[in-house]
Formats: structure tokens, C-alpha cells, sequence
């Protein structure tokens, strides 16, 4: 039972890592990308149970998952979508001034 | 249908119109964008004025399963400086925007919608995703101009603010798992049970995520940088509102889930005067450096968050009442302050301070309303800064914290000479013959009209603390707020 979570840590802190020490813009959104879906994992934990069937309240199905954080995976699921799409769109206009995508090139604003 | 579901629709709407008529009829756009902002302000008026007492509004009438909305005196202030910004906001860029025009308004409508709805959802998770939607299109905003130095200061104000709402997803997931429920009124009955050291992780994290939204000053980098090539009415918005929503929610969080026994119990509130205090010391030493305008301004906004923070946090009735109303006076101050250099930027293209020497004899009233709203941000009497900041102080004294009101006059001083140094360039006279392009009455007029609230509220501050003097009540004791959700 533990081991989902331990892997969700893993992710987040390998997105953590990428972002923080990358010096390529891509890989930085991809780092992104990978801690919004260890998030997303996290949700998905939440609600889960042993056994557990659809959330369908009717006769016979005794041990339901829980159905909310599965409606907020997918809207944390929309909302990194969009944030991934703003990113690259940015990294694109970047990428055509200056013709790289190093951080260390591109940095005129200091302090 | 209820006027406060109508105050997050209609700007979303009026988004989606937008869109279409950028690519059938570009003849509505003009009257379209005005029309709704005038039917907006009607819709705000209606929620301000019927907002006390507090009501819940309840989509679709799910009752407690579904999410609802709930306007109390501390959601209806943010919805007045909604009110007061928004107009001026829309008419002043009307002029000022030289660069593709329905794009930019498409993304100001989304980013009040993000904002309305932050301010009055009373569900945890609505709150993180009306956050998500103010604050991508914040950063399309600031994308507009398409500069060099914009699209660099975007891409970072992007990475910090996405950071930040990461570990603000991450601690309302938490939230959920441990108490089972999203709605702002049980979980400070769940919460009851969760161990103190469960309890501060959970709140270390939200406290962390808003601090990059809000900039304080560890987490401040990002801003100047934004601030610097955007287009100057958003960062009327940016300072006045997307700051502040950030810290609303921050506020909302604490006091209504966690509770203010907790927030003493676990040292959150001196940490956070504390930080407060560096945060606004730091920045002002950091906006004495800076020549370009919107930097400096940028470095002023951080400071005068900090004052909010402190006022805010002190945890007594007298704080919270100063602390709101220089939530207010500071939207009024900086919107008039980067109007003017608005004006300046579209007259003659002027960003540095060495710019705009000499025009404070071109532009009479103009240089007035700065050097007005300047003062009043520095805090001298009789202008409305002055009320709040002598608030603050006070508040601060009340509960003990003697080193922080002696450091708020301390950072006044400090305050006192970047402005005026700004102040003293407008007025020095210069010989050479600058190419002026006149501003019409429509960017003059936004900016007079801010400038003159400056001094209404200074001397008549009792028309907005009527409205401030009841927000205590609902964040102090987090018992009437669970109340009247519970009961709607």
C-alpha cells in the first residue's frame, strides 16, 4: 500500500530536481509536466480503495471509490494541460529572438 | 438568477463575445467591451451593497455537496476595488494599447472573471482552479507588448507562479485527504481532530505557494522582472488586484480553516510579521536602486504588501481593519501612480526616471496626481496612505509587536527618498524640446479620478472603514463564517 506513495515522492522531487538544476527550457517544462502528474497520481491515491468498483450507487456494489478526486484529476489534468501550452508557447517566441534555448544565454533581466 | 453568480459569468462571457467578434464582426468590439464593463460595475454595486449581512449562494441547490458561494464583508472589499479599477482599467487602455487589442481584453475579462471567483467561492479546491485562470491570464497579459525583456520577465512570473501553485494543489490534496470534504466550512470542523504537526506541514505548504504568488521578498524575483516590458494598465491590475487575490486567499485560508487559536499557537503569525518586516525593509532598499520607473514601482508594490502582511497578521480586530484598508488605498495609489507613468510612456515613450525630467511643467495636473498618490504611498498626511499606515502602527503596538511598528517608520523614511527623488526629477527644468504627443481626455481622466480618491479617502476615511469595520468579525472568530455556510 505504501509503495504508490513512495513513487508519487520519487516524481515530485525528480520534477523538483529538473526544474531547479536544468538549464534547457524544454526540460524545465518538462519538469513541470512530471511533478503536475505526480500530483495528479496523488489524487488518484486519495480516492482509491481496495476492491473498489465504480462509483455507482445502485445495488450490489458495496465498496465504491471515491468519485471527487477523480472529477479533480481531471480538471488538474485540464488546467496543466493549459499551463504546459502556455509555457511552450512562450519558449517558442523565445526560441525565434534569440535563436537558443540555454538559460544562461538569454538572461538580460539581472536582480 | 443571483447577482454574485452573474459577477464571475458575465466577464467570462464577455470573453467568449470577444473571441467571436475578433473573427466575424469586428465592428462590436468597441461597444461590447465598454457596454459589459458598465453592466459589470452595475453588478458589482448590487453584490456590495446587499453583502451584509453575509449570504451563501448555493449552484444548482446542491446544497453542501455542491459549491457554493458566499459574500461576506472581506470578499465584497475586494469586489469595491474591483469595482473602483476595472472602469478606469478599461478606458484608459482603450488609448494606451497599440498592440493587438481583442487579444489583450480577452485575457483582462478572463483574469477579473479568476479573480471575482476567487473572492467568492467557499470551496477549497474552486479556489485553486479560479487561481489557475487569473493567473495564466495574468501572464498572457503581461506577454502583450512582445518585447524582448516582456517575454523573458513572462516566462519567469510563469515558472514562480506555476511553482507556487503546485504546492498550493499539493497541500489542498492533502487537506482533502485527511478531512474528506472541500468546502471551507468542514474543514475546520474536521480539522479539529489532525495532529499539530500534520496541521503546520499542510500549512507551511499553502504558506509557501501564496508567498511566491505574492512576492515576498525571498520569493520576489520574478516580479520587477514582470513588471518591467508589460503593458502598463495591467500592472494597475497586476499590483491592485492579482497581488491581492493571492493574498486573499491566503488570509481565507488561515484564519477560516485553520483558525486564529491555531495560527498563535503554532508562532504563524510572528513568523509571518517577522517576514513582513525584512520583506519591506529589503524592498525598499532594492527600489532605491532601481531607474526605471515600473521597477521601482514593481519594488514599492512588494514593500507595501509587506505593510498589508503585517497589518493582516498582528491578529487583533484593529489589524485586520488596517490591514483591509490598505489593501484598498494601495490598489487606488499604485493604479494612479502607474497611470501617470502611463501617460508618460504613451506621450513620449519615457520608462526611466531620467526621462522624465522636466515634465512636471508640460503636465500640471498630471505631475499633481503623482506627486499626490506618491505622498500618500510615502504616508503623509492628509492623504489616504497616511490613515492606513497610522492604523497599521497602531495595531501593531496594540498587540506587542513594537519592533515592527517602529520598522514601519523606519520604512517610510526609506520610502520617502526614492519618491521624492522621483518627485524632484519631474519638477527639474530642462532645456531641451521633447516631441509630446497629447493624451486625450481618455487617459487623463482614469488617472485624475484615482488621484482624487486618493485625497477623499484621506480625508473622509470613515466612508470605506464602515464597510471594513465588520470584517473582524467573520475572520477573528471562524465560527460565524462555518455558521452561515453551514446553515445556507
Amino acid at each position: 500500500m505504501e509503495i504508490p506513495y513512495v513513487v508519487v515522492i520519487i516524481l515530485f522531487c525528480l520534477g523538483m530536481y529538473t526544474i531547479i538544476t536544468k538549464k534547457n527550457l524544454i526540460k524545465i517544462v518538462i519538469g513541470f509536466t512530471i511533478v503536475e502528474s505526480s500530483l495528479i497520481l496523488l489524487l488518484m491515491l486519495v480516492g482509491y480503495k481496495p476492491d473498489g468498483t465504480a462509483p455507482i450507487l445502485d445495488k450490489g456494489y458495496e465498496i465504491v471509490v471515491d468519485p471527487i478526486p477523480q472529477a479533480l484529476a481531471l480538471t488538474t489534468i485540464v488546467i496543466g494541460g493549459s499551463v504546459t501550452a502556455v509555457m511552450l508557447a512562450v519558449v517558442i517566441k523565445i526560441h525565434k529572438r534569440y535563436r537558443t534555448l540555454n538559460i544562461d544565454e538569454i538572461r538580460k533581466l539581472r536582480g | 438568477m443571483e447577482a454574485a453568480v452573474l459577477v464571475i459569468i458575465s466577464p467570462l462571457l464577455t470573453a467568449f463575445f470577444l473571441g467571436i467578434s475578433r473573427l466575424y464582426v469586428k465592428k462590436i468590439f468597441f461597444p461590447l467591451v465598454t457596454g459589459s464593463a458598465i453592466i459589470y460595475l452595475y453588478l458589482l454595486i448590487l453584490v456590495i451593497t446587499n453583502s451584509y449581512p453575509a449570504k451563501v449562494y448555493s449552484i444548482g441547490d446542491w446544497g453542501m455537496l455542491g459549491i457554493n458561494l458566499m459574500v461576506d464583508p472581506f470578499s465584497s472589499l475586494f469586489l469595491l476595488i474591483i469595482a473602483i479599477l476595472f472602469l478606469p482599467f478599461i478606458i484608459f487602455s482603450m488609448k494606451y494599447t497599440k498592440f493587438i487589442k481583442h487579444d489583450y481584453f480577452i485575457f483582462a475579462y478572463l483574469m477579473i472573471a479568476g479573480i471575482s471567483g476567487m473572492v467568492l467561492t467557499a470551496d477549497l479546491f474552486n479556489l485553486y482552479v479560479f487561481l489557475e485562470v487569473s493567473s495564466l491570464s495574468s501572464c498572457a497579459l503581461s506577454l502583450q507588448k512582445k518585447t524582448d525583456r516582456g517575454i523573458e520577465g513572462t516566462f519567469k512570473y510563469l515558472i514562480m507562479s506555476t511553482l507556487g501553485s503546485f504546492f498550493i494543489l499539493l497541500a489542498t490534496i492533502l487537506t482533502y485527504y485527511l478531512t474528506g470534504t472541500l468546502n471551507m466550512a468542514e474543514i475546520p470542523l474536521a480539522f479539529e481532530d489532525i495532529p499539530f504537526k500534520i496541521k503546520s506541514t499542510i500549512m507551511a505548504f499553502f504558506v509557501f505557494g501564496y508567498a511566491l504568488k505574492i512576492g515576498l521578498i525571498p520569493l520576489h524575483a520574478w516580479l520587477p522582472d514582470a513588471y518591467e516590458d508589460s503593458p502598463i494598465p495591467y500592472n494597475v491590475l497586476s499590483s491592485g488586484l492579482v497581488m491581492k487575490s493571492a493574498l486573499y486567499a491566503l488570509i481565507r485560508i488561515l484564519y477560516i480553516m485553520f483558525g486564529i487559536d491555531f495560527l498563535d499557537e503554532s508562532g504563524m503569525l510572528t513568523i509571518v510579521v517577522f517576514w513582513g518586516v525584512i520583506t519591506f525593509l529589503i524592498a525598499h532598499c532594492l527600489a532605491f536602486q532601481q531607474s526605471n520607473l515600473n521597477r521601482l514601482l514593481a519594488y514599492s508594490s512588494i514593500a507595501q504588501i509587506a505593510y498589508i502582511m503585517i497589518g493582516l497578521f498582528v491578529g487583533t480586530e484593529a489589524g485586520l481593519i488596517a490591514g483591509s484598508f490598505h489593501i484598498l488605498n494601495h490598489a487606488i495609489m499604485k493604479g494612479a501612480l502607474f497611470l501617470v507613468v502611463g501617460i508618460f510612456n504613451y506621450s513620449l515613450t519615457a520608462v526611466e526616471i531620467e526621462d522624465i525630467k522636466g515634465l512636471g511643467y508640460k503636465f500640471p495636473i498630471i505631475s499633481f496626481t503623482f506627486v499626490v498618490a506618491s505622498l500618500a504611498i510615502v504616508g503623509l498626511p492628509p492623504f489616504n496612505g497616511f490613515m492606513s499606515k497610522w492604523l497599521i502602527v497602531e495595531a501593531a503596538l496594540e498587540a506587542d509587536f513594537v519592533y515592527a511598528a517602529f520598522f514601519i517608520l523606519v520604512g517610510t523614511f526609506l520610502s520617502l527618498t526614492y519618491y521624492l527623488k522621483v518627485i524632484v526629477t519631474l519638477y527639474t527644468k530642462t532645456e531641451e524640446e521633447l516631441l509630446i504627443e497629447e493624451p486625450g481626455l481618455s487617459l487623463k481622466l482614469p488617472t485624475i479620478f484615482l488621484g482624487s480618491l486618493c485625497i477623499v479617502f484621506g480625508i473622509v476615511p470613515s466612508l470605506p472603514l464602515s464597510l471594513m469595520n465588520k470584517i473582524p468579525k467573520f475572520l477573528l472568530d471562524n465560527g460565524e463564517y462555518i455558521r452561515i455556510l453551514l446553515g445556507g
